[in-house]
Parts: C-alpha cells; structure tokens; sequence
C-alpha cells in the first residue's frame, strides 16, 4: 500500500506531462485524484495502524541494486506515519489551492505532485540509499516550481535554496556510505537498512562527524539558525501553493531526518552536541519572531514566524527525552497544518485586494466576516492560545526542555527564550490579523468581496484540526509515543571489532 | 459524583458556539435572552452543586474531582480533561455565574440597537466558559487554558467595536500583557511537573508538605513564577497598565471581566495554591507588599482622573491591592470574601456608571456630567449605595469586608504596621474619590444643558436593584462564607481581630476622605482654581498615571521594535545572509579558475561530482 502511496502521484505526475489539457482531460481532475488517492489511503491506513506499537508497520520491500544490497523498502512508525498523513493531506490542498493557475497549468500541477511524491518517499523510505534519492529528488520540481512560476527575485531564491540544500545532501551520501562501510567492517555484511544500521555501535570520533554531515544537511532543511537565510527568500518567492508543501512538508524532513537518523545512529554524538545545536535553535525561535515583529510584508511575516516555529521543533528533538521529542513530532503536523492556512489566507487576501502590504490594508472585517473569523481562528492558533493545538506542541516541547538531561546545564535560558518568542509571537500575530481585518474600512477594503465557498473548503479543514487537535490531542500523541520511545533506548548490539581483538589473532 | 458539574462548562459554550454559529438567524433581541438562559441555567447547576457540597460532611467537600477523559500521554507526562469541584470552586462559580447573569440581563438594554449584538453575546457566553473552567480546572495545565481564554474573551470584548483604533490597541496591550502572564505560569507548571511528576492540584497539594520545607527554593520558584500570572490578570504593579486601557470596552464588560470576575483570578490562583503558599512566606511576604502597595498606587490616580470608567477602574486595582494583601498576610478566605463583596459592589458601580453613560448618549467625563439625580433617580439612588459600600461606610458590606483586611494587616502573624498603614490611607483615597464621582455626576446642576438625559429601562434598573440589595446586605454573611471555605484552607477560620482604637482610626480615615471632598464641592471656583494651581505639579503626576505607560514605551516597546528592524536590516541582510552569498561567490570564482574542467558535458560533471565524493570517502573510510 505504501507504494501505491508513494508511486500514485508520479503516475498522474507523468500522465499529466505526456496528455496536457489539450487531449480533452482536464489536468485539474487528473492532479486532484492522484493527490486525493494518497490522502485517501494515508488516512486508512492512520486507522489500522497499531498504536501500541514503536517498530515499523506496513513494510515492503522489493530488491533494487541486488549486488549492493540496496532495497526499494518502506515502512511507516509512529513517527513516519503523522508525516505521512500531513504531507498527503497539504498536497490536495496545494493541488486545489493551484486549480486557479492559469500559466501552463497542468506542468505545474505535475511537478507539484512530484514534490509530493518526493517528499512521501523521505517520509516512507527505510533504505539509506532510497532516502537519499527521494531526499534529492524533492529538489528538482521544487526548482523548476520556484525559477518558472514564482515572483520577484525567483532564480536568484531557487538557485540558492537548491544549492544550499545540494551542500549539505551530499556530506549526507558521504555519511550514509561511510554508515553502511563501517557496519561492514564489523559485520561483513552489506546493508543499506536504517533498522539493521541503528543497531550498529559506531566508534565515538566517527559519530562526531558523521553527525556532524547528517546534522548538517537536516538543519539547512528545516532550518535551524544560522543556516535558514535561504528561507526567506525562497518563502518570497514561491507561489503560494508551492510554500504550502515547502512550509508545511517540506520542511517537517529536517527535523524527521534529525529524529529517524540523528538519533538513533550517533546517540553519543547527539546528546554531547545537544546543548550546543539546542541553543542555536533556541536562538533562532527568539530571532524569527524578533523579526517577524518588524514585517509589514504578510508572507514575510508568516515566513519569519515559521523559523521561529519550526525552531521550536528543533528544539524540542534536541531536549532528548519523550515528552520533548512527542512535543516536536506534535508540532510538527501543527505547523503544517496553521502555516498552510496562514499562507492561503495571505493569498486569497492579496488576490482579492492586490495587495499584502500591512501599511494598505485595513478593516476588512466588515466586507470580509467569513475570513475574519477563519483568520481569527488561525492567527490565534498561531500565537499558541492554550486550548488550540499549537499551545499542546510548545507545551510538550518546553516541558521537555526544562526537564531534560541534555539540556539541563541551560535547559531555564532556553525555556525563557521559548517565552519570550511566544509574547513576540501574540505581537506579531495580533500585529497581522488586527491590522488587516480591524480599524475603520477604506476605499480598498469597501469593494472586496468575501471568501467563496472553495477558499472556505479549503480553509475548514485546517479550522477544525485546530480545535479538534487541541481537544484530543492522545488520539495523535499515542501512536507517536511508543515508536519515539523505542528511538530514545536503541541497543547497539553489533560492534567493531577493536584492534586489540585483530592484534590476538 | 459531581460529573453534573460539566455542565456549568458546556452551558455557555453551546451558548457561545450556537450564537456564533446560528445568532444572526435569531430575530431581534432573542440572542441575548438566549445568551442570559444559559448563564442563568448554569448559576442553577453551581447552586445545586452548592447545596450538594453542604450536604456533604466538611471532610468530604474538597478533593472532588470529575474525570471526563484521558487527555494526553507523552513520555512521563499524563493529564486527564478533569475539574475540581470543592467549595473554593463553587464559591466563585455562583459570583462568576450569579452575578454574570446579572449582567447579561442588563446588557440585553445596555447592547440594544448595536448593530452586532449577537457577536457581543456569544463573546460574553465564551467568557463565562473560560471563566468556569479557569476555576474548575483540577491542574495547572487546564488552569492555564481557562486563564489564556479568559484573556481572549477580555479582548475580544476591549476590542469589541474594531472600528475604534483605540479599542483596537488597547485589546493588543491587554492581550499582550496577559500573555506575559500565561508564560510565566506555564514556567510554574513546569517547576511543578519537575518537582512533583504531575499538574494535578489534589496530587501536588498533598504531597508539597511532605516534601518541601519552609522557604524551599523549588516551592519559591513555583509561588513566584504562579505570581507573574497572577499579577498580570488582576492588574497589580508592574503589570496593570492595560486595565484602565481596558475600559475602551462596552461597559457590561467592564462590570463582568474587568471587576467582579476575570481581574480577581489571580486571587483566586493565590487562594487555590495556599498549600504552596504557605510553605512560601517569603513570596506571602512579597504578595502583600505588592497588594498593598498596588492599592494606594492606584488610589493616588484614581483621584484625578475625570473619565468615569477609569476613575471606577483605578478603584478596582486598588480593591484587588486589598485581596492581595489579605491573601498575602494569609487571610485567604478573607481575600475571598472581599472578591465577592467587591464583585457586588463593583459591578454595581460600573452598572449604573453604564447607566449614566447610556443615558447622556456616551458621554463619559464627570466634568460634562451634573445634576442628574433629578432626570436619573434610581440609577442616583443604587450609585449611592455603591459609593457607600465601596467607601466602607459602615454596616455595608463592603465595611465588612475591608475593615477585616485592614485589621489583619496589623493583627495577623504576618501582618505590620506598614502594610496597616497604607491601607488605611487607601481608605481615605477610596472614599474621597467614590464621592468625588458621586458629587460631579449626580449634585448640583448639569454642566451640558444641551444633552437631555434619560433614565435608563426596567430591564437595565431590575439588575441594579439586585446588585445593590446584594452589597449592602452580604456583608451579613461574613461568617458563613469563612465556614464554607474552611475546608480548602485547611479548616482555618480567620480570626476576628478586636481592637477598638485601630478600627476607629480606619474608620476615621474613610470618614476624613468624605469630608475633605465635600469640602472641595462646596469651596467656591475661585479658591477651587487657587488650590489647583498650587497642587498642579502632583496633579500632574497622578493625572499621568506616574508615567508609567511612557516609561515602558521608552524601556520596552521602542528598543523592541527598534532591535527587530536592526536584525532584519543588519544582522540578517547585511550579515548572514551577506556572508552565505560571499561564500557562493568565492566559490563560483575558484570554479572559474579551473573551468578547464568544464567542458559543458553533463556527463564530466556527474563523474567529477562522483569523483570528489569517492576522495572524501577514501579518506573517512580509510583513514
């Protein structure tokens, strides 16, 4: 099933680049049932998935480079499985939200949902190798998706966001080969499988940098400060259904490479490295948000608030223990799930207004009460009002901070810097919602009208979950639970053999 | 047992959810009936809950939890959606529900012809819910949810009229503030969850004294940390600013949210955590002396000011310096027992100064205001007796309740002279400035002879007459509101302290503000003018509010948007993004200078790409 997951999107993807619209099929219907498939079958499968369970379900494997050992192998856990489900369901957003392209539609819509195709195969793949092509092959559509369709300086954002992410992918494929030779050493036995991997105990000075090569290529996706500032000009630049898969999924692969290699591959490394990589992300929670407050630009605003959030989840992996790590995997879906509608809300209020510009819009509350009370809803989700679902995510994550073991030498200055980003958020969000929707109307917001009932459609969904995650926030925690507990307490059963055994021989 | 109780939640949630949702197809006023049946309905669960818990055994009524279900699991982190159902909560679910009942019937005149009077009352059912669940909360953590939604409904409702930029900015500040608070509070929680393994008031409140010694620093940083929430939501130094902001909200708001109910929480958190309290009497010492110095801070403004809403609003930060200083001296159940008189009395006021305002057709500054007992007579007679009952005159309830806090400022163990003396000053303030407003909106002659006032309907008056009856006669109910809280403070009764020459003394106090006010109405303008301009510099000051809001705009707000622009235009521009582009280019002109290698096959490169990953390897793997 996970196959069919991953393959349904590049099959539509391929049908749609050799058909177009001109042979009497509309490529809109074609990208909207090869994305409503995968959401079709990721939610099945949420359903059946065992929550009592940390290990791997729904495995499959079929043989790809025989000679090495490397396998086409997907499985989903706990983890996975949450990633799985948002990147399917911000897909069908986007492909909806992009219904109204009218630029070479039906190319855009084929690169979007090989993105997505992409993007669920980082999420699925268990193979080392696998990882890294869907990893790189994420990059290609989003290339071309941002140098052909996007706005203001766009191959200038797309050359730098791909060849940044190319920098740290390829001391990536260093690492992951290196990975498999040192468990040959030990094992003489070839393999590219992340669970027979994790069970290797790597030497202290090899974990150092080939934590290092993987920290690397997951902080620049996700990204943690100082390596985010391709993030806003690449946010800029994207069209808006574009962002919805690079906020909202996209970015959610850094921090699951962090939990899913990072962790369990070099634990030593990982918790020796933890306060320091902690305080960078801590830092970049309190730098997104300090500069979120002087945006006037609305999607430079939601962008620099999304450092800010997504450092939030970086932070919480960071604090080593369950309820940090649960707090993240939480966020996670919550930032996909609030930044998507945020930046749809940004794009329906520049189409209908012609502008994003805090400075031109205002009070349209009046001509606007459908949207006003969307926005409200979002924006208060945002800022993390307790009762909503951001609040359990940054609640989770601070707790974890504050008790965490690796963390603890300043795990307090962290948790402060989490405080103060989440006054700065409610400044800055308020700051935004406020200033568009409320005061006295003008000229500009008298003749606009309100949201229809496609943009309403597409909006809903993202309300509810708000509220529903919030509410029952264990229907989510549970099934991520086990597996992240199983991460945190890997034994390492194969060793290298030392020299000192070789010398007796 | 008291699973019932979860519908003192749901009543006005189904209230606020079906008005927003379906409020615009109701016709006419029916959405404030509806909005009122549901807090009414709700006030008759928590008196049935009342009449339950007496008919308990005193042991049995605290402890009482009602678990709706498991609400997370996460590490070792487990929390169930519960409530707490013991006197302490009953307690302020019939003021919470009683009195906002109250005010809901009186808003159905108040908000009449308001062209979105359905958003105001789904708002205001939002906020009887948050407030139900601040105070049924069985843990922190949903402690924290209800305190961040009452925040929202008080800005939602300060911002009520979004067409008003000033009621627009004030709701930010308001929010803002409180935010201050919730983190704080969710910082408590986490020292908590450190120290104790759970949030759950019932587990933490009995394993405290086990633990933790006197002054412990653990229990220290909890109290403090709980403190910033606390002070944030009830408005004492340094986190009041927003309060007299504040009033830019219709003014059934500010008599709901902004005096009887939402403000008091953070006595209420106090009152709620006094095991934590106790074992802390470094931060009791630290809460008194914040109350009672918030009390005369805001007693001292309140005496200039000229809008009617913010005069009534200083007042209230002064009354909540009361609550704070009886909590902080350990007479919690005496704080709570202020918190109600003064949720009486203060609405009471704030009621009839809507009345007033509704009646001049929004005119708010008593120096516009004169004469109006005659065109306002009941309104005339219920403000008197809530100026009667808010100066403490005495057999008012609002006597009672005061003279018992400013007795145990001296009396009580932790009680001095300090604290006893600046209460009694904050007397005297409260009764000169209560009459002040008394004497400039209802005596003499009107000011503005152009504005033709009008006595406001029955449907605003019968709330008054209720909340009048209420303040001048609960007083009567000291001792048994001490009886029936008994049990959460651990079977304490406060004791009543008997010193004759100390209570004349406040007494006299109270009575000297009076005259000193009636004796400025009676002086004639032109020694009036004499004194103003010989007091105009501390006029000056308190007119200003002590600038505080100035001061924090130079400390706070301007370094703060100032820093955030220097980081998008320096640190970020010019910074790192300037260097990540710097080592493009330094790359790109390296790559030029052995472009020898590209010869612009694809295939060249995919082998040198190879190539430079297999050296790096050799070299890792090899080395």
């Amino acid at each position: 099933m996970l196959s069919i997951i991953i393959f349904t999107p590049i099959v539509a993807a391929a049908f749609l680049i050799f058909t177009r619209d001109s042979e009497g099929v509309s490529s809109g219907n074609v990208a909207l049932a090869g994305s409503a498939l995968p959401l079709a079958l990721a939610v099945g499968l949420a359903t059946s998935f065992d929550s009592g369970s940390g290990e791997m379900q729904f495995v499959e494997t079929y043989s790809w480079v025989s000679a090495l050992n490397i396998n086409f192998q997907v499985g989903v856990d706990g983890v996975s499985l949450w990633m799985l489900v948002l990147t399917a369901f911000l897909s069908f957003i986007a492909i909806i939200v992009s219904l109204d392209m009218k630029d070479r539609r039906s190319d855009f819509l084929a690169l979007m949902l090989l993105l997505e195709a992409g993007t669920l195969g980082v999420f699925l793949a268990l193979d080392t190798i696998l990882f890294y092509v869907f990893w790189e092959l994420m990059l290609v559509p989003t290339y071309f998706l941002i140098g052909l369709w996007g706005e203001g300086r766009r191959v200038y954002a797309t050359i730098k966001f791909v060849l940044y992410t190319l920098v740290g992918s390829l001391l990536m494929l260093v690492a992951i080969i290196s990975l498999t030779a040192i468990h040959f050493k030990a094992t003489h036995e070839l393999s590219f499988d992340i669970r027979t991997l994790t069970h290797t105990h790597i030497p202290t000075d090899a974990q150092g940098w080939m934590f290092m090569f993987f920290f690397l290529a997951f902080a620049i996706k996700i990204p943690i400060f100082p390596f985010h500032s391709w993030l806003p000009h690449a946010y800029m630049a994207s069209p808006i259904p574009v962002l919805i898969l690079l906020t909202g999924a996209m970015s959610k692969t850094g921090a699951y490479g962090l939990i899913r290699f990072c962790l369990p591959l070099f634990p030593e490394a990982f918790s020796d490295m933890a306060l320091i990589f902690g305080g960078l992300a801590a830092l970049g929670i309190v730098y997104g948000a300090w500069i979120a407050i002087a945006q006037k630009d609305l999607k430079a605003l939601v962008a620099w608030s999304s450092v800010s959030h997504l450092g939030f989840i970086a932070l919480g992996i960071f604090a080593m223990n369950g309820e940090g790590i649960d707090g993240s995997v939480l966020q996670m879906v919550n930032h996909g799930i609030i930044a998507s509608a945020l930046f749809i809300i940004v794009g329906i209020l520049e189409k209908k207004t012609g502008t994003r510009n805090l400075a031109q819009l205002r009070g349209l509350k009046g001509s606007m009460p459908v949207l006003y009370g969307v926005f409200m809803l979002i924006a208060l989700a945002a800022l993390g009002l307790p009762g909503l679902n951001g609040f359990v995510g940054e609640f989770l994550i601070l707790m974890g901070v504050w008790t965490s073991s690796s963390l603890v030498e300043l795990s307090a200055a962290y948790v402060l810097m989490g405080g103060l980003a989440i006054v700065f958020a409610a400044i800055y969000m308020l700051y935004m919602f406020q200033g568009a929707m409320q005061e006295k109307p003008d000229k500009l917001s008298d003749n606009v009208a309100d949201i229809g009932a496609k943009d309403f459609g597409v909006l809903l969904p993202a309300c509810i979950l708000v509220v529903f995650i919030g509410l029952f926030p264990k229907i989510f925690v549970d099934r991520v639970a086990p597996t992240v507990d199983r991460l945190l307490s890997i034994e390492k059963t194969v060793n290298l053999p030392t020299h000192q055994d070789s010398g007796r021989h | 047992m008291f699973l019932y109780a979860w519908a003192i939640l749901f009543l006005p949630l189904l209230g606020f959810i079906g008005l927003s949702w379906f409020g615009d197809r109701l016709p006419g006023a029916k959405s404030g009936y509806a909005a009122s049946a549901v807090v009414g309905a709700a006030f008759l669960v928590s008196f049935f809950a009342f009449g339950h818990l007496l008919s308990l055994e005193p042991e049995q009524r605290i402890n009482n939890v009602a678990v709706l279900y498991p609400w997370i699991q996460a590490g070792s982190f487990h929390l169930d959606l519960a409530i707490l159902v013991d006197p302490l909560s009953v307690f302020m679910l019939l003021i919470i529900t009683g009195v906002g009942f109250l005010i809901h019937v009186y808003s159905i005149g108040y908000m009449d012809g308001d062209p979105e009077y359905t958003r105001f009352f789904s708002y205001m059912n939002l906020f009887i819910f948050s407030m139900a669940l601040l105070v049924l909360a069985a843990d922190f953590f949903f402690l924290i949810v209800g305190w961040a939604l009452v925040g929202l409904a008080s800005y939602l409702l300060i911002g009520f009229w979004t067409e008003k930029t000033s009621a627009v900015l004030a709701a930010r500040k308001a929010f803002v503030m409180n935010v201050i608070g919730d983190v704080g509070m969710v910082i408590a929680a986490f020292v908590a969850f450190d120290a104790f393994g759970t949030l759950n008031f019932v587990e933490i409140f009995t394993e405290a004294p086990k633990l933790f010694g006197e002054n412990d620093e653990t229990v220290l940083l909890i109290t403090l940390f709980l403190l910033v929430g606390a002070f944030a939501k009830s408005a004492q130094l340094p986190l009041h600013t927003w309060l007299p902001d504040a009033m830019e909200g219709p003014t059934p708001v500010s008599a709901l949210i902004h005096a009887a109910t939402m403000v008091t929480a953070g006595v209420y958190l106090v009152a709620r955590c006094n095991v934590l309290y106790d074992l802390a009497p470094y931060a009791m010492y630290f809460i008194a002396t914040v109350g009672a110095t918030t009390a005369i801070f805001a007693g001292t403004i309140a005496l200039v000011q000229n809008d009617i809403k913010r005069v009534i609003a200083y007042s209230t930060m002064s009354q909540l310096g009361y609550m704070f200083l009886a909590a902080g001296v350990g007479a919690y159940s005496l704080a709570m027992f202020h918190l109600m008189t003064h949720a009486f009395f203060k609405a009471l006021l704030f009621l009839s100064a809507g009345s007033v305002i509704h009646g001049l057709h929004g005119e708010q500054d008593i120096r516009n205001m004169g004469g109006l007992k005659t065109a306002m007579p009941i309104t005339c007679g219920v403000f008197l007796i809530g100026t009667l009952t808010l100066a403490g005159f005495p057999l008012t309830s609002g006597f009672f309740s005061k003279e018992a806090i400013i007795m145990s400022a001296y009396h009580a163990p932790m009680g001095n002279f300090l604290f006893w003396s600046l209460a009694v000053l904050t007397a005297g303030l409260t009764a000169f400035y209560s009459f002040r407003i008394f004497f400039y909106a209802f005596l003499g002659n009107s000011r503005n002879p152009q504005v033709k006032a009008h006595e406001s309907p029955p449907i605003m008056l019968a709330p008054l007459a209720v909340l009048a009856f209420f303040s001048l006669v609960m007083g009567l109910a000291g001792p048994a509101v001490m009886h029936f809280l008994a049990p959460v403070f651990g079977g304490q009764i406060p004791v009543h302290y008997e010193d004759g020459l100390l209570e004349s003394i406040a007494l006299l106090a109270g009575l000297a503000g009076f005259v000193a006010v009636l004796g400025l109405y009676l002086t004639d303008e032109e020694r009036l003018e004499m004194i103003k301009e010989a007091l105009l510099p501390f006029h000056e000051i308190l007119y200003k509010k002590y600038y505080v809001d100035e001061l924090y705009d130079l400390l706070i707000v301007i370094p703060t948007k100032a820093t955030g622009k220097f980081m998008d235009q320096l640190t970020e521009k010019k910074g790192i993004d300037f260097s990540v582009d710097k080592v493009g280019a330094v790359v790109k002109q390296i790559s030029e200078e052995i472009s020898a290698w590209q010869n612009g096959r694809v295939r060249t490169y995919a082998l040198n790409m190879l190539a430079g990953v297999a050296i790096i390897l050799l070299f890792v793997v090899f080395k």
